[in-house]
């Protein structure tokens, strides 16, 4: 359980910090701004600018998704497992 | 055990349970509901006492086992054991701020005009509590008796509040020594840490009131109410923790203290 929990925090702290670097790069205007990280981003300007942009989802999806799977999907699949073979073996 | 590949778990003695009465488990007819146990006090003692000689055994057969050397020492030497573990923490930390400093770096506004006052005005995000304390002014009570008036200005009453909680602050130590080692031990004191905490977060929240898009008579309820129900809550749920008969168990457990 707690390698489960060490493996989401991972993902999460990991993810999130590659997704606040970027989205900080493309999209924000200011840090002394309201909004922040959450400006649409600009028009890529080169090969490395289209795969940063790209990657700003795909951090920030794999940090949500990453921490949900190893904290809720993959516990409660094991717990359903369990109760599973329980239920069959007692009756 | 004739079939060793289906292993079944064995208790730590590693004999058959045996549920006719023979054994230390009691006959399956007999034994005692959750209620009856919390009921019982008596044998607990002895429980106790098989609970930690079981624990103790353990430990010995464990140390009887380990190729460790054991010196005759109170903890671990600072090198290598400390020194690495703090070496990675603060290599973490520096290279936490190399990298953050490199990939983004703050930007650099114009300098300010000194001659200018800004609209809002506020101190250190640690010092709003005390700033929010000066914003009591619907509290102040106007007597009848002087004919509608206040007894003393509201900044008069804003520093009074902060006299107040820092003695309310000061006093409770000399209410509840704190000899519990955690909050399920004493739900009350721990309540009232938990409406104390929310209490120092919500009027810090008050002193920013402008920033806050609630109406302010709202959160100015709201600072108040919050600590009280958090307060409540925490109540509720650490006097649920305490039923049980583990309960019972673990509090002699760590009632054990060390002699001085």
């Amino acid at each position: 359980m707690a390698d489960e929990f060490i493996k989401g925090l991972g993902i999460l702290t990991g993810a999130g910090l590659a997704w606040m670097v970027l989205a900080g790069w493309y999209q924000t205007e200011s840090f002394e701004s309201t909004s922040q990280f959450f400006d649409p981003a600009p028009e890529a300007a080169n090969l490395f600018d289209t795969i940063a942009i790209a990657l700003i989802d795909v951090f920030a999806w794999f940090a949500i998704l990453g921490a949900l799977t190893f904290w809720v999907l993959i516990p409660a699949g094991r717990q359903a497992r369990r109760a599973y073979n329980e239920r069959r073996e007692s009756s | 055990m004739t079939d060793t590949n289906d292993k079944t778990p064995e208790t730590d003695g590693g004999e058959e349970v045996r549920a006719d009465g023979t054994g230390i488990v009691a006959p399956d007819d007999e034994t005692p509901t959750w209620r009856e146990r919390k009921e019982r006090t008596t044998g607990l003692s002895r429980l106790t006492y098989e609970y930690f000689e079981r624990a103790r055994r353990e430990d010995q057969d464990l140390r009887q086992e380990s190729t460790y050397v054991e010196r005759d020492v109170l903890g671990f030497p600072t090198w290598p054991h400390e020194t690495i573990r703090n070496l990675s923490i603060a290599s973490f930390f520096v290279g936490m701020i190399l990298f953050l400093s490199a990939t983004m770096p703050p930007h650099i506004g114009p300098p300010a005009n000194p001659s200018s006052t800004p609209a809002i005005i506020l101190p250190d995000w640690y010092l709003y509590w005390s700033f929010g304390l000066l914003k009591l002014t619907p509290i102040n009570p106007e007597l009848a008796i002087l004919d509608g008036q206040k007894i003393m200005a509201d900044r008069t009453y804003g520093v009074l509040a902060n006299i107040v909680v820092v003695g309310a602050i000061a006093i409770v130590p000399f209410l509840n020594k704190g000899s519990a080692r955690r909050p399920v031990e004493e739900p009350f004191w721990a309540a009232v840490g938990v409406g104390g905490v929310v209490f120092a977060f919500t009027i810090s929240v008050l002193a920013v009131q402008n920033l806050v898009p609630i109406a302010v008579p709202l959160l100015f309820d709201l600072t108040f109410l919050l600590p009280v129900v958090a307060g409540f809550v925490t109540y509720a749920v650490l006097k649920t923790m305490r039923e049980g008969y583990m309960y019972d168990l673990n509090r002699r457990y760590y009632r054990l203290r060390p002699p001085k």
